[in-house]
């Protein structure tokens, strides 16, 4: 973890002179004080809160006749009322952590609400519905308590929601997650704007790369592929060429939209790949895919290291596939690992040069 | 920004709008049926074998019935497109042994008629049959295939409904959702539903 590795620096200033003990103590208080500190106590807390729900959970669908039905109901909501009260009483107390463990248990509850009561009285109705409900439970929980915690219980839900609504029309046309899916994600985006759950954003970027990925499912074809890559490529321009308007927005949230759109541009070279199967086209496919590869890492390696290592991987894998294709049948398999053991040296001879500069350029402009 | 920000409902307040309106949920599931079971039209449909015979799953029975199954003759108006999830609208009608029937059904709405009561499937997967037209049948459900019971009783209902001895009351609300009402084996009732 990062305290681990902060700690160990500041031992080793502090015993090289170059900052007295007392400002690493202050330091590393500071680093404990932040909301975003992982904290061994809050995630045991969650933990425990996930375990309780996932009893509830079993409980309810082992279907515990011991009890009248009407009792059953009563307690159930009984318990949301309890989590959501107890969740507002703990905020007022100052116990956010607590409070947010409690408001997990509330909106899960809910979940199981809604389950208990389809086997309950014997609606054997639409699981994506039941789903949807559920989701939309929890972002109202989530914007009303200004919950990051139940926005991740959100974020998940909405994969969730399309993976039911995926599996249940898996042989059918359906339209609903053209555009469910995007309005989830934007929705889960405004809710980590407002509740600061800055680390749910994945979920939602995540859930909008799968969207990508089912539209091109749904239509595997050369124009699609080439459509995907078109757009991640135009969209990691946007946000990461430092000259254009949008990437001063994009940079407020932190490396994740580079690194996203690039990721989309990567999957659409990789379903191009397999679009095109002749030898002209994929070497002119592996021609871009190295461009991109360079450009990611020559517009944001220097600070932002996934956009950087997804470039190296990226620049490897091409490198090693455009080897095996071309030259690889002529020279046979103890030439072509040869090849590729000094293709694969260069390539770290650069990568280690490479980070050298980044790391010189670093300090430099800190200088 | 700095207001939107730092704007937070007060807790307990957030806490009762939100356990009110989660709670208003739940009840509207609870009342919907419940409303379905107490003014519904109430049909009593014969039920069928489910091959494999052997389908109690956790704790429900699946129950099928012959209204599940519509013959393409049957079916009036315009099929939908292939592909797509349409519902089904189907009028039912009580035989002589006042077991009801499928005798109409269409993929628009069916106008209400005196004696008869019209009842609407879930969505399913249409596909055209090889004449690009309705298939020779459809097959349907209704949101009624599941019966919860408590533990270790699914076996009885299981072979009675095997024997083809079990049928089940149901309601269906206006806009056509049906709801099971109770259940009847060998001509007597069993596992009356209260309505709450």
């Amino acid at each position: 973890m990062y305290r681990g590795r902060l700690e160990r620096d500041l031992k080793r200033w502090t015993a090289a002179g170059l900052i007295d003990a007392p400002t690493a103590g202050r330091l590393l208080q500071e680093y404990d004080s932040r909301e975003s500190a992982f904290s061994l106590g809050r995630a045991l807390m969650m933990i425990a809160a996930l375990l309780l729900s996932a009893a509830l959970l079993l409980l309810i669908a082992a279907n515990w006749e011991a009890i009248p039905r009407l009792a059953r109901l009563v307690g159930i909501v009984g318990l949301i009322w309890g989590a959501y009260l107890a969740g507002g009483a703990l905020i007022l107390r100052g116990a956010e952590r607590l409070a947010a463990a409690v408001l997990v248990v509330g909106t899960l509850a809910f979940g199981g609400a809604i389950a208990l009561v389809g086997q309950m009285y014997h609606l054997s109705g639409d699981t994506f519905q039941a789903m949807l409900v559920w989701f939309a439970g929890a972002v109202v929980a989530a914007a009303l308590f200004r919950s990051g915690a139940v926005t991740a219980i959100a974020g998940f839900l909405a994969f969730a929601v399309s993976g039911v609504d995926w599996m249940q029309s898996f042989d059918a046309d359906t339209t609903i997650l053209f555009w469910l899916m995007p309005l989830m994600a934007v929705i889960v985006i405004l809710l980590v704007r407002y509740t600061g759950a800055d680390r749910v954003r994945h979920l939602a970027y995540l859930l909008l790369v799968a969207w990508l990925a089912f539209l091109y499912g749904e239509h595997e074809t050369r124009e699609m592929a080439m459509a995907l890559t078109a757009l991640g490529g135009i969209v990691y321009l946007a946000v990461a060429v430092p000259q254009s308007p949008l990437s001063a927005i994009a940079r407020s949230a932190g490396e994740a939209p580079a690194f996203y759109s690039y990721l989309v541009l990567l999957l659409g070279l990789l379903a191009l790949h397999d679009e095109f199967g002749g030898m002209a086209d994929r070497l002119f496919l592996g021609v871009v895919t190295l461009v991109s590869a360079i450009a990611g890492i020559a517009l944001s390696g220097r600070d932002n290291g996934a956009v950087r290592y997804l470039g190296y991987a990226t620049f490897a894998v091409e490198t090693l596939y455009l080897a095996s294709e071309t030259i690889g049948s002529i020279i046979g398999t103890s030439g072509f690992f040869l090849v590729a053991g000094l293709v694969v040296a260069m390539i770290a001879w650069a990568v280690i040069a490479l980070e050298r500069r980044f790391s010189r350029n670093a300090t430099g402009a800190e200088a | 920004m700095t207001t939107f920000r730092s704007f937070r409902l007060p807790p307990l307040v957030a806490a009762i709008l939100v356990a009110a309106l989660q709670t208003g949920v739940i009840g509207y599931m609870v009342e919907s049926r419940a409303s379905i079971l107490r003014s519904g039209a109430a049909i009593r449909l014969k039920t069928l074998p489910v091959d494999p015979r052997d389908l109690l799953r956790g704790d429900y029975v699946t129950l099928s019935y012959p209204v599940s199954t519509i013959p393409k003759a049957i079916v009036t108006g315009e099929p939908p497109a292939a592909g797509t999830r349409p519902r089904l609208a189907v009028r039912l009608r009580p035989d002589a042994a006042g077991l009801w029937t499928a005798t109409q059904a269409s993929f628009g709405d069916l106008p209400a008629e005196e004696g008869s009561v019209v009842v609407h499937s879930l969505p399913f997967d249409y596909y055209a049959g090889p004449d690009g037209g309705v298939p020779d049948t459809l097959f349907v459900e209704y949101g009624i295939e599941r019966y919860y019971v408590p533990e270790g009783e699914g076996r009885a209902l299981e072979s009675a409904r095997n024997a083809e001895e079990l049928e089940v009351e149901a309601r269906v609300g206006r806009n056509g959702t049906a709801q099971i009402a109770r259940l009847i084996l060998d001509g007597k009732p069993v596992y009356d539903e209260p309505l709450y």
